[in-house]
């Protein structure tokens, strides 16, 4: 009331105007009614920058300022939908959490400078250290945010131009296993299966993939299941927390954390003793059958199977039944199985499972593994990180020399191995090896594991450059900025999680001086003498890359030499290998007359070990620390944190307790803990009692950095494909009333389990500084 | 290369997604209702899976702010780890068949459409936010940028042309449909099977159309809301305190002075009310009523409340208090005057009729459903008994015309309302003490005795001290000074007793307020219930 004396004013107290103008809508030919502030002046095609799914959308532009996104109908991913992030995505462009020019350090501030000075500073500064300490002393982390065309052009200049294969992406904290796990058993990376199959299969099981939250577009598929199929299909959400995606299972397996691996062999044992494999399947199309049942049956009974994962046996036989009995079974999983340090095996167990009940190729039959950025598979494929482009081989001489012919390089340019990966270039800091670090449109300072060693590596560098298009916390502690533009603003293609390469458009001018990345690599290479003309001769646009990318990844899994980008807007994206054999794109890999990318052409079923969890519960910290998502929410919340109609719903972290873990702690829903690890301490975040985890285990979402979780997760990683093991770690809580946190009983075990051999010990143990002792990857 | 050339799609309105659902669809089919039809949203809370695409989509299409939802995503718990039942509701308006939002709105702002859509009428709403009380829902939702209220209508002039509502279109579960319903069949079989959800309100209250496809023993279980621990106190509603204090106040002191009149009529030796008198009870009531318009969004339209006497009960109390007001006004002439004492008495029982109707309208106005801690006859009966306060400045204008007699004939009147008042919130206070647990609305009026215990307990204290002080041991007292002859002591105690209870009633009403916690739809974990 007072507010209201104080404001007074004539107009609105008469309440003679109620803003109806504002807030009425008028006719737009293309989509009906909207808003008539923000009615579009124009609607650009385009495709979302979020996740790994990869909707399609019209961006509508008023005023050269987006005002609308749209779902795209004709989309085959999305057929008009679009999660509250894509809707939302529109005010992320405008965001006050934007740079609009690049930025340099200056006596300890950080402060507005020109391009000219941010590229001189950042080469004169490489060049310098490259002289002193070799080329490698120079690391570029890149992402899953960038276009495919950008990512092509970021590599090829960090390999060939800087010279230093230590380049690795941030994909590593989220795909690396999916990618590693595919590569051991199809002997490529590259997703199998597509969305369609959700809309076909007979039984989905979800592993680790808490889809409500990270992917709400997927449920269209499996909504339509019913529509297409006559029946619900069975869903089977393998998770040890009820997650909003649990809520459309109609089996819910809560497994104890991180004992997938042991679930899909102890699956894979009941398989095999019933008779329920595939044999025709197995014989056709599959390696290894022998030591996998083998290893398998000596190992892996149900019993033993369900001490490990805690599901009773009578339910791991129903499980086994319904997934090995369905016509055509389909798994999906992302971060639950990835960041995992046993993750590329469990990635390859799951295949294991999918092979040797034939699920593979077929409608509804497959193993997807579902990606986490929007171009998480751009960065795969056109690689550099993990291998060279066009998932060709660094070990391979006949690989480096047909790349190095199509971009005319000298062979010896195309380094013989991958540098250091994400955690091993954190590493290589720490020990003085790397000096120079750039990173693009990625957020360490969030979303890396064990933030006091990062940060202590950090401060090691003598140049931190960040390329991002947002302030990032990883951005105010760089030297350098370079300040880029994002979705809406550049042009190129996203490649989402069942190889659909969609065309992503420039909708609006950049923001401020803004460069798109695609801009900034290209004039950053023009400060390095000759690599512009070697690299980039007459390179002007996107397409330029493309082209070139096209040529490259001919005759690979990822063939995309049938694809333009006409192509890609006429058909709602191509999903590659798209050539003369298939000119609209392969749904689905391997399909009866597609061999494996492996010697023999059959995809391998492997013998996979499950290991225990390396910092179990104990009496110091007892409680079992899962890390996630949720939906409304992006990443390190660089994007969301401005647009209100989301953060609103999630502004800050929350630790997701049990009800009697909260009367242990005698605190209930809304109170405060502190949470701690051998690592760290993080105080004063809220609780919310739930019965979504159960005892012993908690929830807490990475997104924020003012409670950041990843003070005390724990850096460990996979030995194959680098991943953290984000999602287990032992911590304890605190409250005011029980401040020394909750005591720990041992749990009871009815009998020995007959100990597995632990093969990969060694390799397990190695010091990731180290990178020659370890599998090439 | 641009776009509108190379996209195979001219006219999305018309194109169909290939989803065989209502959701993705820019157009949908659906036919008219019929006679006896309405359209109704269908949820099934089977698909959703809490993902707050809906809630996006109606404000990216009605461009309203992050804070005012037309539609929102409420979350529930059942059950233990693994059987776990996570509930989501996502709701917008209900479309109520017998909506009290309409039957309550004093401008006659809702119309039930033919077609069975609840439509909030913009231009004529002057922002009174009566309906945001009486919804069981809480559907309506104020925007302060507009001064009124909005709500969803359906998405209206989009069906009307055959597109689809914003949040239909974009689920991307299709748990969200239109759909025609037999306005007879819902009600009288189909309602109490396929109406109700977890948490929500008595159907009987509005009968709202919405269809759910629930697990049928998802409506058995115990539920818990995500935003169970948020103890939210409402808006103080200032404007309202004073102006429903005053008026009370005012009949009170009218009522007082009629009955002096009324026996000076009758030939007792006692003295006959006078102008000061009047003026005195005028002043309160000619304070309050126009403090009221400072609630409104659009202050200036107050006089456009009284439209709906057939059904609001806001409507009601505008009116009556109105006339009560023109009442005093055209008594002070009266007095004046000097007219008559039997003409003078007729209109003074006149206008205190319509006194003692306006504030039983005004009391019945917070006799709602929606709001369990004021839907009691109790609230009647404290609006009444703060008349105490009234009697007391009569009391008080007596003693000061040197009218001590009379002052100490009217003094106890003043002392019985006030016991009755004090009795009244002793009953309240012992009410919320031994809350029953089996009470339809304890998870309401649970946080409305938390607000009160712990929240507010300082408040509650001083309610309890000062009603005591002022209303019955500084009365007493005076009574007692009037007696042994300490006029001027009297005096003084008497205008502290008004002053220290009028402060009372204050503290108590501005609790009646802040600790009223709506029915509706459970919230979120952060955000609550989203209303503001």
């Amino acid at each position: 009331m007072l507010e209201k004396i104080k404001n007074f004013n004539l107009k609105d107290f008469l309440g003679l105007d109620i803003k109806n103008d504002k807030y009425s809508l008028v006719d737009d030919k293309v989509f009906g009614k909207v808003a008539k502030q923000k009615a579009p002046d124009k609607w650009v095609r385009s495709t979302c920058g979020y996740c790994g799914v990869g909707c399609g959308l019209y961006i509508g532009v008023k005023d050269g300022k987006p005002t609308y996104t749209k779902g795209d109908p004709a989309h085959p991913v999305n057929k008009g939908t679009l999660c509250p992030k894509g809707l939302s995505e529109h005010e992320m462009v405008q965001s006050p959490n934007r740079y609009t020019q690049p930025m340099i350090r200056k006596n300890g501030q950080l402060v507005q400078t020109s391009w000219e000075d941010a590229f001189k500073t950042t080469s004169d500064k490489f060049k310098d250290i490259q002289t002193k300490h070799g080329n490698r002393a120079v690391a570029v982390v890149s992402t899953g945010q960038l276009l495919t065309e950008e990512f092509y052009t970021l590599g090829k200049f960090v390999q060939l131009g800087l010279k230093t294969n230590n380049y690795d992406g941030n994909t590593t904290l989220c795909m690396s296993s999916a990618v590693m796990g595919y590569k051991q058993t199809f002997g490529s990376d590259g997703p199998v299966g597509c969305y369609e199959d959700f809309s076909y299969a007979d039984t989905i099981m979800l592993i680790g993939a808490n889809i409500a939250d990270n992917h709400p577009i997927l449920k269209l598929h499996i909504a339509k299941n019913k529509k297409i199929t006559g029946k619900k299909p069975k869903i089977i959400v393998i998770d040890p927390r009820f997650s909003k995606t649990a809520k459309m299972a109609d089996i819910f397996v809560p497994i104890k954390p991180r004992s997938d691996l042991a679930l899909m062999n102890g699956l894979a044992y009941i398989i095999l003793e019933q008779g329920w494999e595939n044999e025709k399947f197995i014989n056709e199309r599959t390696t290894g059958f022998k030591e996998f049942r083998k290893h398998i049956m000596a190992n892996y009974t149900p019993q033993e199977v369900a001490i490990t994962t805690g599901i009773e046996v009578k339910d791991l036989y129903e499980l086994a039944r319904i997934y090995a009995k369905s016509p055509a079974a389909m798994s999906a999983w992302t971060m639950g199985v990835n960041q995992s340090s046993i993750g590329t095996d469990t990635v390859s167990a799951i295949c294991n499972l999918a092979l040797i009940t034939g699920n593979l190729g077929r409608k509804g039959a497959t193993a997807l593994s579902i990606t986490g950025q929007c171009n998480a598979m751009g960065t795969r494929e056109t690689g550099f990180t993990s291998s060279i482009p066009g998932y060709r081989n660094y070990a391979s001489s006949y690989d480096r020399e047909e790349y190095a012919t199509i971009v005319n390089v000298p062979v010896e340019d195309v380094p013989k191995q991958r540098g250091y990966s994400y955690p091993q270039i954190i590493d290589a800091i720490e020990a003085g090896e790397i000096k120079a670090l750039w990173l693009v449109a990625t957020n360490p300072l969030v979303s890396y594991p064990d933030q006091k060693k990062l940060r202590r590596a950090l401060n090691k560098l003598e140049l931190l450059v960040v390329q991002d298009a947002f302030k990032s916390e990883t951005a105010f502690k760089a030297d350098v900025v370079f300040s880029a533009s994002t979705w809406s603003e550049k042009e190129g293609t996203y490649t989402n999680s069942e190889r659909r390469c969609n065309r992503a458009r420039k909708a609006v001018e950049p923001l401020g001086e803004t460069k798109s990345d695609f801009d900034i690599v290209l004039e950053f290479s023009k400060y390095f003498e000759g690599v512009s003309e070697r690299l980039f001769p007459n390179w002007t646009k996107p397409i330029d890359a493309f082209n070139e990318w096209k040529k490259v990844s001919a005759g690979r899994l990822c063939d995309y030499t049938g694809m333009t980008y006409e192509l890609i807007e006429e058909l709602g994206g191509v999903q590659w290998p798209c050539n003369t054999a298939n000119p609209k794109g392969t749904a689905r890999l391997y399909t009866q007359g597609m061999p494996c990318p492996t010697p023999d052409g059959k995809a391998k079923l492997l013998a996979l070990d499950w290991l225990p969890m390396s910092e179990p519960q104990n009496s110091s910290f007892p409680l079992i620390l899962n890390t996630g998502r949720t939906v409304e929410q992006w990443h390190t919340r660089t994007k969301t944190k401005t647009i209100s109609i989301l953060n609103d719903l999630a502004p800050e972290a929350w630790i997701e307790i049990n009800p009697e873990d909260a009367k242990k702690l005698e605190v209930a829903s809304g109170d405060r803990l502190d949470i701690s690890s051998i690592r760290g301490r993080i105080k004063d975040i809220v609780v919310k009692e739930s019965q979504n985890v159960r005892e012993g285990n908690i929830f807490v979402p990475f997104h924020y950095n003012e409670q950041l979780i990843n003070t005390i997760t724990k850096a460990e990683f996979d030995p194959k494909s680098f991943e953290p093991n984000y999602k287990q770690c032992a911590v304890q809580l605190h409250s005011i009333k029980v401040p020394d946190g909750i005591k720990f009983v041992e749990e009871e075990i009815a009998g020995e389990i007959e100990h597995i051999v632990i093969k990969n010990e060694i390799v397990y143990n190695n010091k990731l500084s180290n990178p020659s002792k370890i599998p090439n990857t | 290369m641009s776009l509108n050339e190379t996209t195979p799609l001219e006219d999305f309105i018309n194109f169909k997604a290939d989803t065989n659902m209502q959701c993705g669809n820019y157009s949908i089919d659906i036919e008219k209702p019929k006679e006896g039809e309405q359209y109704r949203f269908h949820f099934g809370a089977t698909a959703c899976v809490g993902c707050h695409c809906c809630e996006v989509a109606c404000n990216e299409q009605n461009n309203n702010p992050a804070d005012i939802k037309w539609r929102r995503v409420g979350e529930t718990q059942s059950g233990i780890f693994p059987k776990v039942t996570n509930h989501f509701n996502s709701m917008s308006c209900n479309h109520c068949i017998d909506p009290e939002c309409l039957k309550g709105c004093p401008t006659n702002s809702y119309i039930k459409f033919d077609n069975g859509i609840v439509f909030h009428d913009d231009d004529t709403c002057i922002g009174c936010q009566y309906c945001t009380w009486n919804c069981p829902y809480e559907v309506p939702v104020f925007n302060e940028d507009r001064g009124i209220v909005t709500k969803c209508h359906m998405c209206h002039d989009k069906l009307d042309v055959g597109q689809t509502p914003a949040c239909v279109q974009a689920c991307p579960a299709g748990a969200i449909a239109i759909e025609i319903v037999n306005v007879k069949d819902w009600v009288e079989k189909d309602m109490a099977i396929q109406g109700i959800a977890p948490h929500l309100p008595d159907i009987e209250i509005t009968k709202p159309t919405t269809r759910y496809t629930i697990n049928e023993e998802e409506n058995t279980q115990k539920v818990t809301p995500a935003d169970a621990h948020i103890i939210k106190a409402n808006h103080s509603e200032w404007p309202l305190v004073f102006m429903t204090i005053l008026t009370q106040i005012s009949v009170g002191g009218f009522a007082t002075l009629v009955l002096g009149e009324f026996i000076n009529f009758l030939g007792f030796n006692l003295a006959s009310p006078n102008i000061w008198m009047m003026i005195a009870v005028f002043i309160p009531a000619a304070i309050g009523l126009p403090l009221s318009a400072l609630h409104l969004g659009r202050p200036g339209l107050a006089y456009t409340a009284m439209k709906n006497i057939k059904t609001s009960w806001l409507s009601r109390e505008a009116l009556a208090l109105g006339i009560y007001a023109g009442g005093l006004t055209l008594l002070i002439a009266i007095f004046y005057f000097e007219f008559n004492q039997v003409f003078k008495l007729l209109v003074e029982l006149g206008v205190l009729t319509t006194g003692i109707y306006g504030i039983y309208a005004q009391s019945m106005i917070y006799r709602i459903k929606a709001r369990p801690s004021w839907n009691k006859k109790e609230t009647t009966k404290i609006f009444f008994y703060v008349s105490y306060i009234g009697v007391l400045l009569i009391t008080l204008i007596l003693a000061i015309n040197e009218q001590y007699t009379t002052a100490g004939v009217v003094l106890p009147f003043a002392l019985f309302f006030g016991y009755f008042q004090y009795e009244e919130f002793t009953k309240q206070r012992n009410f919320y003490k031994n809350l029953n647990k089996d009470d339809n609305n304890f998870y309401q009026l649970n946080k409305t005795k938390i607000l009160y215990e712990d929240n507010f307990s300082k408040y509650n204290d001083y309610r309890e001290r000062s009603l005591s002080i002022g209303a019955l041991a500084l009365p007493l007292l005076a009574m007692l000074l009037l007696a042994s002859g300490s006029y001027s002591s009297s005096i003084l105690v008497l205008g502290l007793s008004i002053v220290i209870s009028f402060s009372s009633e204050v503290v108590s009403r501005l609790l009646f307020y802040k600790t009223a916690v709506a029915l509706g739809l459970a919230g979120n974990f952060f955000a609550g219930n989203q209303r503001g």
